[in-house]
């Protein structure tokens, strides 16, 4: 980790230690929009941190953007972190300007025709607190990337099972921005969506370890902290080796620009480390780790729903292995070998 | 976050292109074509072949030139060592040599025995075995009971020896006794002894595991003397010296290659088609396998700047054992209609040899109690 980076994370940790606590996360499920945090992270330039200060950013690199992500991953931040991280990436790839405010992205059917942009999405991630929407539409000069002011936007609200802001968004107006952004502005989106999820995952996996490892300490029964026994240990030692799994994996994209068989690899090992941490995760935590009034279920219910987005493990499963068999089995060593 | 957990990404050198082609230009006129390869468990042994692969200079070849090395990083080591394992070449004669009892030698070893051994090593000439395991001592290592009294001039050894692959075949074994009675520290009195596998007092009874095979065995000891010049390093010193050996033993690349053949054979049997399942099938597998490739990687790295990554070795070899079992399970229920005689049969060895996956090397209930110590748990 180099110096710039452990910095970033140092900083994330304080902010959302002092404004991130389990009140926070519990409040904004009931749809209060957690301001301070925002604005904390807003003014320390965190929540455009990979983003060039040409494009409206506050510089770094990718990883330093991604490092923020993961963190707020871990406290569970009910902030669109990495949608505005995400959209920030694909208004600066197109040579736009980042606007203030909470951004989000939208995928989907979108056509820009005489000024005016039409379509919709649904499962838009924190659409309702967001002051602009960035999307990809089809025009007459090709594909293009709007930058949408959220308040000619109507917004259907639905939330994911994690109490997550996961909003239907209807649009018929005007982009601010219209950027001529070339055709690998899909192949980009795609890319930017499955690797936020995979830094998020590996976030809150560290942070269930940890939790896990907290509470066998604490928790006393037959006269002894369980962490003590050996059936409890057994299993924490098969929680860290999937979140060790997960960590690795997640540094190999944690770059300027992952190749998409690296972000594949990475998207399917998290996304599958997922069910067997929170398995045991739960197990560890007992009945306590089952109420609202435990934070491990902050981190469970957002791990079952990013595992699903943007490509589901099966997904990028059968996006490798059709890579590796088109390419012949006898290709396969010398393909592996290249992805170090 | 917890110490045992950091898996820094490491850049293999850049001599590491250049040699990956020399390995794969040598293993294409050393294996011949008919050659069935599997990874790692059946590779098999061949002197020859181990000879010729020392002739490149690719035994020993992080030790110093004086005791017939290369000189090379770790890191061109482990490039070596995959390469020869994804190829499935018969690495069984020279491998535990190479592995752990040179680089034992190198650590703890007298400046004769360095001489003596290290050169044969590194010509492919001179085999060992590892002689842990006894009857009632498995993965409680500190209960051994074979042990040797002084005599003149160096010990009188006596007791057996089991599990202990490639005894049959192998020059030596490093042989872990008791030199002093069992005392309150479970874990002093112990030495390493250089055993002569040819001694008229060392009897070699082959053990036929399940698939049929008798690679490994049980070796007596009937008064075998062991003269002072091969004790390893320090008498008394024995609990310590083999600590230290796991650490090279635990995190290399045979930990989760030894199913490599049959994910191959696997995805041929899909060459053309677009079979969905079989997609996700090899799509799930390669995920995992180019992540624990990464981590082995990693601690080879550590390894190289001296650290001593214990847990981190340890949760390679659990996971990668895991996935080793995982390959064959999954493979099996998505063979094709007309599934090739080489398929079925480097499936059928892989089903055979699993169980000792998660045995040799420490238990994975052994490497989990490594892991959750290193989770601050015990």
């Amino acid at each position: 980790m180099g110096e710039q980076t452990a910095m970033i994370q140092e900083t994330c940790r304080k902010i959302l230690t002092d404004h991130c606590d389990k009140g926070v996360v519990d409040r904004a499920e009931q749809g209060e929009w957690p301001a301070q945090l925002w604005d904390t992270l807003v003014d320390t330039g965190l929540t455009l941190a990979g983003i060039d200060e040409s494009s409206g950013g506050s510089g770094g690199d990718v990883a330093d953007g991604l490092t923020v992500v993961r963190s707020g991953a871990a406290f569970a931040a009910p902030i669109p972190l990495a949608e505005t991280f995400m959209a920030a990436r694909l208004i600066q790839l197109s040579d736009g300007q980042v606007p203030n405010g909470p951004l989000t992205v939208a995928s989907g059917e979108f056509e820009l025709e005489g000024g005016r942009l039409r379509g919709r999405s649904s499962a838009v991630a924190f659409a309702r607190c967001c002051r602009h929407i960035v999307v990809s539409a089809r025009s007459d000069s090709g594909t293009v990337l709007c930058v949408v002011p959220m308040a000619g936007v109507s917004i259907n609200e639905a939330t994911n099972i994690a109490g997550e802001p996961r909003d239907e968004v209807v649009m018929d107006c005007h982009a601010d921005q219209v950027l001529n952004s070339g055709p690998d502005i899909g192949e980009e989106f795609k890319k930017l969506g499955a690797l936020t999820r995979v830094v998020m995952m590996t976030g809150a996996l560290e942070s269930v370890l940890e939790l896990s490892v907290g509470y066998a300490l604490e928790r006393n029964q037959f006269g002894r902290a369980i962490a003590k026994f050996q059936a409890i240990q057994q299993q924490l030692a098969l929680l860290a080796g999937e979140v060790a799994a997960a960590i690795r994996a997640t540094e190999a994209v944690t770059l300027d620009a992952p190749s998409i068989l690296d972000i594949a690899v990475a998207k399917a090992r998290v996304g599958e480390a997922v069910a067997a941490c929170s398995d045991i995760a739960h197990q560890v935590h007992g009945a306590m780790g089952y109420t609202r009034e435990h934070q491990l279920n902050h981190r469970t219910r957002r791990l079952w729903c990013w595992r699903d987005e943007y490509g589901n493990e099966r997904f990028w499963q059968r996006y490798l292995g059709g890579h590796f068999i088109a390419s012949g089995a006898d290709r396969l060593w010398a393909e592996l070998a290249e992805m170090s | 976050m917890f110490q045992g957990l950091r898996f820094e990404p490491i850049a293999l050198p850049d001599s590491a292109a250049v040699l990956r082609l020399e390995v794969r230009t040598f293993l294409d006129e050393a294996m011949g074509k008919d050659m069935l390869p599997n990874s790692d468990f059946n590779a098999g042994e061949s002197a020859e072949f181990s000879r010729a692969l020392a002739t490149k200079g690719w035994i020993g070849m992080t030790w110093p030139a004086k005791y017939g090395g290369a000189e090379r990083s770790f890191l061109e080591r482990y490039v070596v060592t995959e390469e020869l394992l994804a190829a499935g070449a018969p690495v069984g004669g020279h491998w535990i040599a190479d592995r752990q009892s040179g680089p034992l030698l190198l650590k703890f070893g007298t400046e004769q025995q360095k001489q003596r051994f290290l050169p044969a090593i590194a010509a492919g000439e001179c085999f060992f075995s590892i002689g842990m395991s006894e009857p009632d001592s498995g993965s409680d290592l500190a209960s051994i009971r074979t042990s040797a009294e002084r005599v003149e001039g160096g010990w009188c050894l006596n007791g057996s020896k089991i599990w202990t692959s490639g005894a049959h075949m192998n020059h030596f074994m490093v042989t872990l006794v008791r030199t002093e009675p069992a005392s309150e520290n479970r874990h002093a009195g112990m030495s390493q002894f250089i055993v002569d596998l040819s001694d008229a007092n060392v009897t070699i009874k082959g053990i036929q595991n399940l698939s049929g095979d008798a690679d490994f065995n049980q070796v007596f000891f009937d008064d075998v003397f062991i003269p002072d010049d091969r004790v390893v390093g320090q008498p008394g010193n024995g609990w310590e010296q083999v600590m230290s050996e796991l650490g090279y033993e635990r995190s290399g690349p045979e930990r989760f290659l030894s199913a490599f053949r049959v994910l191959v054979e696997f995805m041929r049997a899909f060459e053309g088609s677009s079979n969905v399942d079989a997609q996700a099938v090899v799509g799930r597998l390669i995920a995992h396998l180019v992540t624990l490739r990464r981590m082995s990687i990693s601690v080879a790295g550590m390894l190289e700047q001296g650290k001593l990554p214990s847990t981190e070795a340890a949760l390679v070899k659990d996971l990668g054992n895991s996935y080793e079992r995982l390959v064959p399970e999954l493979v099996r229920l998505y063979l094709p209609d007309k599934p090739s005689p080489r398929l079925i049969d480097t499936l059928n060895q892989c089903i055979l040899h699993a169980p000792s996956f998660t045995l040799r090397g420490g238990t994975r209930e052994i490497l989990r109690g490594v892991i959750a110590r290193g989770l601050g748990l015990r």
